[in-house]
């Protein structure tokens, strides 16, 4: 299984060549480094995702021998492992860059974000593909602007402060609740990708 | 070894094979204690599948001609002439006493079957 | 003699199409070819095979072992010819072993490159550049180079040029020499088989039809031809499909000396070719249906 996620590294290896410079590059630029790291974990995990989509390439990696547990399961730890490498080198970016050491309560927060993202993207996309995930961010989309417009005009502000609240909470028992209910909501996440792609037909 | 095969020809192929083989070993060409090509070798060089020319071998071994020893491969027999030509003598004598049967059936005497016998005889020469 | 693919009772079911009851067995150190039309199951049941596809009932074994407690230790000794491109396009051939290298504890680098040159493939190209011939070629020594002891091919042949074809058969050929490994594969192009295979599994409708030894299926099976006066609805029963025409009748049959016993010398009986024997059982079931 190693060899697998070995795999996804070195198929994104010019990805992440390209990637990683341009996140120096937000970071100089003084960009909320929570935000970009976000989307760039996401952008290079899907990318890892994408890679393996085809029909073609599941017969490859189903031919090989690997357990379709095990090939869902590298998923899971590569996006974990990229997102780790993101983290860093914001970490040490802002460090070397700005001289200051990133909040742990950033890490958390941007962490946390990608894991719930991940969790929702990936058994979507193991059921039906990731190309649909654009619909279905289409849809999400008009769905917010139509809630934002018509019953919460100001859900914007609301969300901004609750992050803020979030950010500036002090009692270590929520942060603790949240990473629980994080790793829980990844956790089960994985549980069912992998029932769905053992039921999979290619 | 020589062999020819013919894909067109209406005789299966493992039947080419052994009459072939066979021939060469009643005409000594082939010599007892000789070995033969792998199954897998011969069926590689005559660009066919294994299972014919074990097919012909496995009717070579039965019928005597040869035999195989499990990771040596096959090897010719020894031919013992006098027992294959009491084997004809019988098949003969098969023939005959089923022509003298027919002939009794329609009751013919001894003398009339010889002279047919010996009609048929002088006209094959 | 000991089975190295053994389906039993297997059925599966899709829109529109069934196996039913389906079992077959592929003999170890033998060729088995595996035909039958387009959309008849050939694949489904490749895929079944490969653990691509889960049976609804029945079972699959591989080398006396299943796919639910054994997949990684199944899948260690097969090696698996696709007739389309299974590789990543934007690599290499060489990332391309890089990347599959490490999941086989037998890979043979030795092998590889042996394979490589005999193939003449280019290391250094993007698979996406390949032909279908080199494709196939590809993926051909990617299969053969951890010492599979199955090799499994789905139209290995198909897209191929007739040299290539031939040169394809005589390494396959070698591969069978020492009797331990077992190929098996699907193909369209029945000549091939002639050279190759040792056992032929016929599959119809989602239904096997047979596996025979080559040889029992010119025995067996024969083209017959004659006059129309020679059919009433007792002897058209005797054959598997019949072709009527102004001029006679083709048929197919299964039991060569009960025609020849029934007709003697008032039919023409030929050695039938497997497409003979495709066609006329197409047609057989579509007639009796």
């Amino acid at each position: 299984m190693f060899n697998l996620i070995r795999k996804d590294i070195v198929l994104q290896k010019s990805t992440l060549l390209i990637l990683l410079p341009a996140l120096l590059v937000y970071l100089l630029l003084n960009t909320s480094s929570i935000w970009v790291g976000i989307v760039f974990s996401v952008v290079i995990i899907m990318n890892a995702f994408a890679n393996d989509e085809k029909t073609s390439i599941h017969m490859l990696l189903n031919s090989l021998p690997y357990t379709r547990k095990e090939i869902v399961s590298s998923k899971y730890i590569g996006a974990f492992i990229f997102m780790s490498i993101v983290v860093c080198i914001i970490f040490i970016g802002n460090l070397l860059i700005h001289q200051e050491i990133t909040a742990w309560k950033d890490i958390l927060f941007m962490v946390s974000l990608v894991m719930v993202a991940i969790s929702l993207f990936f058994p979507f996309s193991y059921k039906f593909k990731s190309q649909y995930m654009f619909i279905a961010s289409v849809v999400f989309f008009a769905i917010y602007l139509v809630v934002v417009n018509f019953f919460i005009p100001n859900l914007n502000d609301i969300m901004r402060e609750f992050v803020q609240v979030l950010l500036t909470v002090q009692t270590a028992q929520l942060y603790l609740f949240i990473a629980l209910a994080v790793l829980t909501l990844y956790a089960c996440s994985w549980l069912l990708s992998i029932r769905i792609y053992e039921r999979k037909v290619f | 070894m020589q062999i020819i095969i013919s894909n067109s020809s209406k005789e299966p192929i493992y039947g080419q094979i052994y009459a072939q083989i066979k021939k060469r070993i009643l005409t000594g060409e082939l010599q007892e204690g000789q070995s033969l090509p792998s199954m897998r070798q011969l069926a590689k060089d005559l660009e066919i599948s294994v299972i014919t020319t074990k097919r012909a071998y496995e009717e070579l071994e039965k019928n005597g001609f040869i035999y195989s020893i499990v990771g040596k491969g096959s090897f010719v027999a020894e031919q013992n002439l006098e027992m294959m030509k009491e084997r004809k003598m019988k098949a003969i004598e098969e023939t005959l006493s089923m022509a003298i049967q027919n002939g009794k059936e329609m009751g013919l005497s001894l003398t009339e079957l010889k002279e047919m016998l010996t009609l048929l005889y002088t006209e094959g020469e | 003699m000991e089975n190295v693919i053994e389906l039993q009772h297997v059925h599966k079911s899709f829109d529109g199409f069934q196996l039913k009851d389906f079992s077959m067995t592929v003999k170890k150190g033998f060729v088995t070819g595996f035909i039958g039309g387009n959309g008849v199951g050939k694949s489904t049941t490749i895929k079944l095979i490969m653990n691509l596809l889960q049976p609804d009932s029945g079972t699959v074994s591989l080398f006396g072992l299943n796919y639910k407690d054994h997949e990684k230790e199944i899948k260690q000794r097969i090696g698996f010819v696709f007739d389309e491109n299974i590789f990543y396009e934007n690599v290499t051939l060489v990332e391309m072993k890089r990347i599959i290298k490490p999941s086989y504890c037998n890979w043979d680098d030795n092998l590889f490159n042996y394979y490589v040159q005999t193939f003449e493939l280019p290391l250094t190209k993007k698979i996406k550049t390949f032909s279908k011939g080199m494709m196939m070629k590809a993926s051909l020594t990617i299969a053969l180079s951890h010492h599979a002891e199955l090799i499994i091919m789905d139209e290995p042949t198909s897209g191929l040029d007739p040299i290539f074809r031939r040169e394809l058969l005589d390494i396959l050929h070698d591969l069978m020499q020492d009797g331990e490994k077992t190929i098996f594969f699907s193909t369209h192009i029945t000549t091939d088989l002639e050279r190759i295979a040792d056992y032929i599994t016929f599959i119809h409708n989602g239904e096997h039809i047979f596996t025979k030894e080559f040889y029992r299926i010119e025995e067996d099976y024969a083209v017959v031809k004659g006059g129309m006066e020679l059919l009433d609805a007792d002897t058209e029963r005797e054959f598997i499909a019949i072709r009527k025409s102004a001029h006679g009748f083709v048929a197919l049959t299964d039991q060569k000396a009960r025609i020849e016993a029934i007709f003697g010398d008032m039919v023409l009986m030929e050695k039938p070719t497997l497409e003979d024997i495709m066609f006329h059982t197409k047609k057989g079931a579509e007639q009796y249906v």
